[in-house]
């Protein structure tokens, strides 16, 4: 168990700058995701604290010593590489008893561990296989067992789950988070997932082009995005450019396309803005403190448990969800829509330039 | 440990490993040593004169009626009366003089080799007929390498009363007359017999590297029989082709077992690799700068040749449109005119270039062959006398020990050079890159020389070492160093190839669970390449064994510790045996070739990987 710590962590390769100053901090025995869309710089992050990139600037810390430059074999931060990297020349026992003969382990105590990871992983009887002869979830608990084995300091995650279908994708990712309460290790977790992320973490971080936009809670990067980039990063969901017309402390109200909203900033003091509303946050039909406003209907779709309303103001698009089919049930395409809104569903950020 | 900024840009590693150095370090040096310094100290001789640095040798050269004949003099071809009466035709080719010969001579024999390399490889990728299996098999028949012998059965084939005067004039009579090919045009003929599977195989995998959708596309629009070969599949393929003869004009440039055999013929002497062989040969001891400008104008052309096509191969890399996934190959039925052409004039030319082949294995289980038009008289006399005769034998021993230790380095050097630079981006990368497939490049006569002045240079005088010494210079480690060098290229490849296989990322998956890089690369990166590593090295320990120029230079300075090939040429160019004995040597090395591609394809489970200059 480690903390881990990242301070301005640049690094180039060539004319591309993957890292633009990272700063991170992960704390003892959390379950830490990186997520952010592909290319943004996660598995540059997740080598350079394995020690298999070494960083232009910027200083790594485990608990307090300084490891920016120790090599990859002395650091104890385990990867998991996202293709898995298992030695296809040797059988499921001999990749997993691997850093055990390296770390000189007597043979009992080797046997002894490797049984203790196949068990973790449910793999017994798997021992004498090659990987060439697993399925790709089999493959990624012997990525995963090799791994923990060694009782890394740190187990590093690379898109583990990428690779795998999505009925196996829900199953592993329990078993990951299994994994990590059972044994209480400090795990960076790396995806380009926000459900998957959501799911699994104690704390996300949003990266976005070498950079992070916000660290937090599931519950906080969802709830209270602080970037329109995360915002819209977070699922699905309305973003639209606005002007202020009114402020009073947190309290503003914005125009679009000749409608008003009421809605909470925490900082901004621009004019220009862009509005987020989660499209589970309208509703249909009115609700008390809201703020309604009236448009056309483009577009209705069932996605089966909820349905989409899509409206239609002026020119923008604004999509609301809902469960029930009774808010639906009066409308026709083309006619009018009212959406309620609540100033408190209403976040205004700064605008971006994306 | 700390960063430093000088590991990263010269190895491509922040923190400096003395491992991953001497992957850099170990093949560059080794290369430099042994190759660069001694063909530039041949440099330094060419462009002396009288103490100064001067364009003399060069001057006297291209000034010379002899090297440069412009207009060519002679007559190309002759007609005679043979003894019965019957009219002769002699084909012997044109004078430029030397220089221009050796030229002429390469691009004739690039230009047939080419035609008839990529017409096989075509007809193979995308045709199907009875037979093609033997095709298959049959067309790496010519590659067989049987140095001097299988020049000489060409000779013999194309004499007075050989064979193709038996088939085509006595039996056919297709040819209203006798012809007999020697001289340059008899250079010409053995070389392209035996060069023309380097084009073929290249160009084969070429047309089948091609992906299928792009001549789809060009169908689909419009385009079909020869215009669509003209506009699509040609120029698809023209980078492998060209790879492949450009291969081919350095083998021809350099070649000197044909010039060997048709010596009889003093035009088939005016070549640039014979004349610096023979005045290497008549003026030993002298370190004469005629020869080293003559081996420096050869040494320009070949690497000229060699840089024009890597360029234009760089350039043009889409040829190889490979996107992963394997394609269903286009292969369709000939239709009748081209069922013609592969029975009529594919196979008649395929079974002539075999037929030196076998040939030499029928030499050397015959008595003798005079003007007859196969050999005569069935004997195993002389196979015994090659496994029994003490003094043959030495030089079947020699050249396996020398080969052997040869390929020891092979090893060493391609592990290292392909480790550094397929898994690091220093500055030295593409430099070693480079580098590791330069021989290819140098003329091996060219290599001959430049040690034989290094070595005279650089060693003591008298000592073993000396090839000038007096007391018995010993070539083991000269020729131990010049197959290391000449057959590096083909073992590299291939380890190089087989490292592109294995992912990174199963190295940095044991470094990160606790492994040294040693560690990582005996336990994990070794197994996994150890096939290509082993292709590798049966390769280069067979052309080893064949080696020829350097081992008929220096390698014949001292016979008792002389390699097979330089034997071979004593018998063919002074009677000093008989040629059913090097035949027999013939049959032998066509035995550790057929081993080696047997044994290589049944545990690589690989196709042969042949020759190739990319
Ligand atoms: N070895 C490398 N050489 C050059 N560019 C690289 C290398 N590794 C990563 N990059 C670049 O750095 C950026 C971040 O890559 P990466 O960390 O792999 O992203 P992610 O894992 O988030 O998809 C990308 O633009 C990628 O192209
Ligand atoms: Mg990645």
């Amino acid at each position: 168990m480690v903390e881990v710590k990242l301070e301005g962590i640049v690094k180039t390769f060539g004319e591309t700058v993957a890292l633009k100053g990272i700063d991170l901090h992960i704390k003892h025995g959390e379950l830490f995701t990186l997520l952010g869309p592909s290319g943004c710089g996660k598995s540059t992050t997740l080598r350079i604290i394995a020690g298999l990139d070494f960083p232009d600037e910027g200083h790594l810390y485990f608990d307090d010593e300084e490891v920016t430059y120790k090599s990859s074999s002395e650091r104890g931060a385990v990867l998991v590489f996202q293709n898995y990297a298992l030695w296809p020349h040797m059988t499921v026992y001999d990749n997993i008893a691997y850093g055990l003969k390296i770390r000189k382990l007597p043979k009992q105590e080797i046997e002894k561990r490797v049984k203790w990871a196949l068990e973790l992983v449910k793999l017994q009887g798997y021992e004498d296989r090659y990987p060439t002869q697993l399925s790709g979830g089999q493959q990624q608990r012997v990525a995963i067992a090799r791994a923990l084995v060694v009782e890394p300091k740190l187990l590093l995650l690379d898109e583990p789950l990428s690779n795998l279908d999505a009925k196996l994708r829900l199953e592993m990712r329990s078993e990951i988070r299994r994994i990590q309460r059972e044994l209480g290790i400090t795990v960076l977790y790396v995806t380009h997932d926000q459900e998957e992320a959501m799911a699994i973490s104690d704390r996300i971080a949003v990266m976005n082009i070498g950079q992070i936009e916000q660290v937090g809670t599931p519950k906080e990067i969802y709830e209270e995005p602080k970037t329109e980039f995360v915002a819209s990063f977070m699922g699905k969901t309305n973003v639209i450019p606005a002007e202020v017309v009114e402020r009073e402390g947190d309290k503003v109200t914005v125009e679009f396309e000749n409608f008003r909203l009421d809605g909470l900033t925490y900082k901004d003091k621009n004019d220009k803005v862009v509005i987020v509303i989660r499209p589970e946050r309208i509703s249909l039909h009115p609700i008390e403190n809201a703020v309604a406003i009236t448009g056309k209907v483009d577009l209705i779709e069932y996605y089966g448990f909820f349905i989409e309303v899509v409206g239609l103001f002026g020119e923008r698009r604004i999509i609301a969800r809902t469960i029930n089919d009774k808010d639906v049930a009066h409308l026709r395409p083309q006619g009018e829509v009212t959406f309620y809104i609540d100033r408190n569903d209403v976040l205004v950020l700064p605008k971006q330039s994306l | 440990m700390k960063v430093s900024k000088w590991s990263e840009r010269l190895f491509g590693t922040p923190l400096f490993e003395p491992l991953v150095a001497f992957s850099y370090i170990f093949p560059l040096l080794y290369l430099i040593v042994f190759l660069i310094v001694p063909v530039l100290s041949m440099l330094l001789i060419a462009f002396t004169y009288d103490g100064n640095i001067s364009l003399h040798w060069f001057k006297s050269i291209l000034m010379d009626s002899y090297y440069i004949q412009l207009p060519p003099q002679g007559e190309f071809a002759q007609k005679l009366t043979t003894s019965t009466g019957e009219s002769l035709y002699l084909l012997r080719g044109l004078d430029f003089g030397v220089v221009l010969n050796s030229l002429v001579v390469a691009i004739l024999v690039t230009l047939l080799t080419a035609i008839l390399g990529t017409v096989f490889a075509f007809v193979m990728a995308r045709y199907n007929f009875k037979g093609k299996n033997f095709f298959r098999i049959a067309l790496f028949i010519p590659l067989l390498v049987t140095p001097f012998v299988n020049a000489y059965v060409i000779k013999q084939m194309f004499s007075e009363y050989g064979l193709i005067n038996y088939i085509f004039h006595e039996v056919l009579h297709i040819l209203p007359f006798r012809i007999k090919i020697d001289g340059l045009a008899g250079v010409v003929l053995a070389q392209a017999m035996a060069y023309y599977p380097i084009v073929y195989l290249n160009a084969y995998a070429s047309f089948i590297n091609i992906d299928p959708t792009l001549e789809e596309q060009a169908e689909n629009l419009g385009s079909r029989g020869f215009h669509l070969f003209r506009t699509v599949t040609f120029p698809l393929a023209l980078p492998g082709i060209a790879a492949g003869a450009t291969l081919v004009f350095i083998f021809s440039l350099e070649d000197l077992a044909a010039p060997v055999v048709f010596h009889g013929d003093p035009l088939a002497k005016k070549l640039m690799s014979y004349q610096i062989f023979s005045k290497f040969i008549y003026g030993l001891g002298e370190r004469s700068p005629e020869i080293a400008a003559l081996s420096i104008i050869m040494l320009a052309l070949a690497v000229i040749a060699f840089l024009g096509i890597r360029k234009y191969v760089g350039l043009r890399q889409y040829a190889m449109l490979s996107k992963g996934g394997r394609w269903k190959p286009r292969i369709s039925e000939p239709k009748p005119w081209q069922t013609l052409l592969i029975y009529l004039v594919l196979l008649p030319a395929l079974l002539i270039t075999i037929f030196p082949q076998l040939g030499v294995v029928m030499l050397a289980f015959s008595e003798r062959w005079t003007t007859t038009v196969l050999p005569q008289g069935f004997t195993i006399d002389y196979i015994k006398e090659m496994i029994l005769n003490p003094d043959v034998r030495r030089f079947i021993v020699n050249s396996l020990v020398y080969s052997g230790a040869a390929v020891i380095l092979i090893v060493l050097l391609s592990i290292t050079s392909s480790y550094a630079t397929s898994r690091f981006k220093g500055i030295l990368s593409p430099v070693l890159e480079s580098i590791v497939i330069l021989p290819i490049a140098v003329p091996g006569i060219v290599v001959a020389m430049g040690y034989f002045y290094f070595f005279s240079a650089i060693t003591p005088e008298n000592s073993p070492l000396n090839p000038t010494s007096l007391y018995g210079f010993n070539p083991a480690l000269v020729l131990i160093l010049a197959y290391s060098i000449r057959r590096l290229p083909f073992a590299a490849r291939s380890v190089y190839a087989g490292l592109q296989q294995v992912h990174v990322s199963l190295e940095e998956a044991s470094m990160n669970l606790g492994a040294s890089r040693w560690k990582t690369i005996i336990g994990i990166l070794l197994p996994l390449i150890s096939l290509n590593a082993f292709g590798g090295a049966m390769l280069s320990f067979v052309y080893s064994m064949s080696e020829t120029s350097v081992g008929i230079t220096l390698g014949s300075i001292n016979m008792a510790q002389a390699p097979i090939t330089a034997f071979m040429k004593e018998v063919l160019m002074s009677a000093a045996g008989s040629i059913n004995i090097a035949a027999a040597l013939g049959v032998l090395l066509i035995v550790v070739q057929i081993t080696a591609i047997v044994v290589v394809n049944v545990i690589t489970k690989q196709r042969y990987s042949f020759i190739g200059l990319t």
